[in-house]
């Protein structure tokens, strides 16, 4: 065991998972080697025609076999058919063993419990949550769960710490030669930025379609020198489930009171000027916040630059409103985000690569002013926790939290105080997600919390009269306060979950929960 | 048996549910939600004494939690025991 | 100020917990419309601990307790006045002069039983007849310790045998007696709660109204609408420059022993000072002489 740069306890070799290298610090490692490519393969040129009849044939076609990787992006959401049908017909097929490796998972995904107490998949590289993160956390799975960010996971197949052996990607729209867009047909879901790097470094790559077009396709984000095989299916999701009607703008009282808060420390900070960028996610209080700016660039006249991320039709309409320039978009949430992608040139797709990979030449990241974040929890020094919950379950993905910290000139953590009784600022976090260091400000219904470390924004905010500042140890007092005394978790000595730093190095672990 | 009850399953407030026990057979507390998984203690403690000031000594107490705080969890118990005991 | 005072349900820990947050000037915990019948006793109890172990920063703190006609009010005076947080007790159905003296009474004597300065707790009282509103003036001057009087809603209008508009014609006057009372009788004014929160717009209107009328405030039901109110109850930047400007020129020729004071080359008289010294008490940059 040793300790890392934030404390925590980091056994040199975790079972599973292999030899282990300790954070550092969020910027202290750097790359020495080359790029760690897929096979050469040649198309023979009389094959004018990728598509095998169903999605037996193309992972019989790929020499899958027991033991392999296997990849997906979550493009789908939570309306995804595609992972469930692969690897329902891997287990009929007697492939067995396979390590898993989504962009992410969601709640329709539970179907696979099945196939991991089976043994079907012995491995998730990616996020756990609802039943399968239960599982994981209570000893189900013999491999750790490793997590990893948006930005991390491109890395990480770019630098051969994960080999891909097939790619299954679910296309909105196909060609029979593998051209791929994510805006037209019955299932289409904006951008493919998840699905890109899966396609360039797999060793091979099946693209799944319930929208057979003519050759050639038309746009193109990925084109057809990545695919292997083409499958054509009755439906890869369900619409309801990949994308949302519209996003609306929350009136739950709490959430509109923190992120007037979080919106007055921007408009406060030194970033609040004309070319602004900005990212908010798409959760009630991020959105809020996006609201309470846009009418405080409306009244100062100020027009940002760019949006960053998952894209909501408010952000869209904040692009038509001319609010803002550009859109870069990596993940479209709901219809109206799909549409402006297909239709509007400022409206830009962008790999998960481009997006947040730390070891590129630059990251969208790395340009953003201002990020909106979530937590489960943060501590007195900053750290933020957003994989596990109170009762020490690991229930969420990393999703681009490390990258937009570490990248983001003022990153805000907005939430509120208590949820329920669990206080979500406590002395220490359970597990270490994103460090303090990138961390500048936490917004609660208490009002801002700035980090020590901005000397420039404890000053900024002395100009702010109607938000209340309070330190970090008073926010941190008062909930403990509120709540009252807690009982630690009970873990044993296993590991369950291994939660990766950008550059690959291991911040922190999630230990096995005790059964009560 | 006499049972009596108060409270919600509202966001922070608990269902508290209140048995009347054979006389000698004690206090038996149940809990469940969200909380108890970090407050297990600090609820039997409230439950226990808020009892014990009102001089309710043979009841089983059902705690159904969602994210009630401290102060809640008092007063939903001793509502719970005066409606047991007739008094509005 | 009392620009807003926010109805907290006696029974919603929820409300309770995080009320104050919300920036209203006071908060009004409610044990009477906003509980059933059956779990008045659960409202009481809820209140009272909070009371005593809640934390509320600054903010007003007065409970709404339930008439004198219920066989409750003695209970929830019990259980609300003996902790030393609470500010005021708001009463609904205070109709007659005789009413706020049985309840300072009773205040009275629970302020003594309990060790709190005579006179402390205050009253809001809330005139829900014809009769209450036609004797008004009466009420307010009851009692030292009535801090404000306001209009009631349905049961006033029911009692005046009328019904519910849109444009609110039936309480209309009724809102302009409290006015004229409470200013007679120098106790705050307190307008009625708009019902419909998510018309924003009717709720400006509606607050712009209650300002130009001469009320003090609104109640309000839903934390939403507590800025709206306060932007237009709360003076402008032009406004209080203005009076900051009309109150150095009076001070100025104070001192220099003129009769008359003069700003932006119009003559100023008392009156008008006296409004911008208001304005500047609105605006939180000067307290209220008592």
């Amino acid at each position: 065991m040793a300790l890392n740069a934030l404390g925590r306890d980091i056994p040199e070799f975790i079972p599973g998972y292999g030899p282990t290298k300790l954070y550092q610090g969020a910027f202290a490692l750097a790359p020495s080697a080359n790029y760690h490519g897929p096979k050469l393969r040649v198309t023979n040129p009389d094959c004018t025609n990728k598509v095998l009849p169903d999605i037996k044939a193309a992972i019989a076609a790929s020499g899958l076999k027991s033991g392999m990787t296997i990849s997906f992006h979550h493009h789908m959401r939570n309306g995804d058919y595609v992972v469930n049908q692969v690897i329902d017909a891997c287990a009929e097929m007697g492939i067995r063993d396979l390590t898993l490796f989504p962009s992410a998972l969601f709640g329709v995904h539970k179907h696979l419990i099945d196939h991991i107490k089976s043994g079907v998949i012995s491995r998730i590289w990616g996020s756990v949550n609802g039943p399968i993160g239960t599982l994981f956390s209570y000893g189900g799975v013999e491999n750790p769960a490793i997590l990893r960010s948006h930005g991390a996971r491109p890395r990480a197949v770019m630098s051969g710490d994960v080999h891909i052996d097939v790619a299954f990607v679910a296309a909105p729209s196909c060609d029979c030669y593998g051209n791929i867009n994510g805006t037209q047909g019955k299932s289409a879901c904006g951008s493919m930025g998840y699905a890109m790097t899966d396609c360039q470094f797999a060793d091979c790559v099946v693209a799944v379609t319930d929208n057979l077009v003519a050759y050639p396709n038309s746009p193109v984000s990925i084109d057809q020198t990545h695919a292997d095989y083409v499958v054509a299916v009755d439906s890869i999701g369900d619409p309801a489930g990949i994308v949302s009607g519209t996003t609306k703008v929350t009136r739950d009282p709490l959430r509109l009171l923190i992120a007037r808060y979080a919106s007055r420390l921007i408009e406060a900070s030194p970033y609040f000027k004309s070319g602004i960028s900005f990212q908010t996610g798409a959760s009630g209080i991020a959105l809020a916040v996006t609201a309470f700016m846009k009418d405080a660039m409306v009244k100062r006249g100020i027009k940002g630059s760019f949006g960053l991320g998952g894209i909501t039709s408010y952000f869209v309409d904040l692009l038509r409103d001319g609010l803002v320039e550009k859109l870069l978009d990596v993940q479209s949430f709901d219809l109206g985000a799909v549409k402006s992608i297909a239709e509007d040139p400022r409206h830009i797709e962008i790999s998960a690569d481009m997006y947040a990979n730390p070891w590129n030449r630059g990251a969208a990241v790395n340009m953003l002013d201002v990020v909106v974040l979530g937590a489960t929890e943060v501590d007195r020094d900053f750290n933020v926790n957003v994989n596990t919950e109170a009762s020490g379950e690991l229930l969420h993905g990393t999703g681009g939290h490390q990258d937009t910290a570490a990248g983001a000139k003022l990153t805000i953590i907005a939430q509120p105080l208590l949820r329920g009784r669990i206080p979500c600022v406590t002395d220490k976090v359970l597990t270490v997600t994103t460090p303090g260091e990138c961390i500048d400000a936490i917004v609660t219904e208490y009002g801002i919390t700035i980090n020590p470390r901005r000397a420039d924004l404890l000053e900024a905010v002395k100009s702010i009269h109607d938000v209340p500042v309070i330190s970090m140890d008073e926010l941190a007092d008062k909930a403990a306060a509120m709540a009252g005394p807690m009982e630690p978790v009970e873990t044993t000595d296993r590991i369950i979950g291994v939660v990766e730093w950008r550059d690959g190095t291991v911040i922190d672990v999630v230990r096995q929960l005790v059964k009560k | 048996m006499k049972t009596a009850s108060a409270g919600t399953l509202e966001s922070m407030d608990c269902l508290v549910t209140v048995t009347e026990a054979a006389p000698g057979s004690g206090v038996v507390i149940e809990l469940e939600g969200s909380s108890v998984s970090r407050f297990r203690s600090a609820m039997e403690k409230t439950v226990r004494s808020t009892l014990s000031d009102l001089g309710a000594n043979d009841v089983t107490v059902n705690v159904n939690d969602h994210g009630s705080l401290d102060v809640v969890l008092e007063a939903r118990v001793e509502t719970a025991v005066k409606r047991l005991r007739g008094e509005k | 100020m009392r620009r807003t005072m926010l109805y907290l349900p006696g029974n919603n820990p929820n409300m309770l917990v995080r009320g104050h947050l919300f920036g209203s000037d006071g908060i009004i915990m409610d044990l009477e419309d906003a509980v059933a019948m059956s779990e008045k006793d659960a409202a009481r109890t809820m209140v009272s601990k909070f009371l005593r172990r809640g934390d509320f920063g600054s903010t007003e703190v007065t409970v709404r307790i339930n008439g004198v006609d219920t066989e409750y009010w003695k209970k929830d005076l019990e259980a609300v006045v003996p902790h030393k947080r609470l500010d005021g007790i708001r009463l609904p159905k205070a109709d007659s002069p005789q009413i706020i003296k049985d309840v300072d009474e009773e205040l009275s004597r629970l302020e003594d039983k309990y060790g709190i300065e005579q006179g402390h707790i205050k009253l809001f009282c809330i005139l829900e007849t014809a009769y209450g509103i036609w004797h008004a003036y009466d009420v307010a001057t009851a009692s030292k310790r009535v801090a404000a009087i306001l209009p009631g809603g349905e049961d006033l209008v029911a009692d005046l045998k009328t019904s519910r508009t849109p444009e609110g014609t039936e309480l209309e006057w009724s809102r302009r007696m409290i006015v004229i009372a409470a200013r007679a009788a120098g106790v705050d004014a307190i307008d009625l709660m708009f019902p419909r929160v998510t018309d924003d717009e009717g709720l400006r209107k509606d607050a712009q109204f209650s300002k130009d009328l001469g009320f003090d405030g609104k109640s309000v039901i839903h934390p939403n609408q507590i800025p709206i109110i306060h932007q237009i109850f709360t003076p402008t930047e032009k406004e209080i420059e203005k009076a900051q400007r009309i109150i150095a020129a009076a001070e100025d020729a104070k001192a220099r022993g003129l009769g008359t004071v003069s700003v932006d080359g119009r003559m100023v008289d008392i009156p008008v000072v006296k409004r911008a010294h208001y304005i500047l008490i609105k605006a939180g940059l000067e307290k209220e002489a008592e």
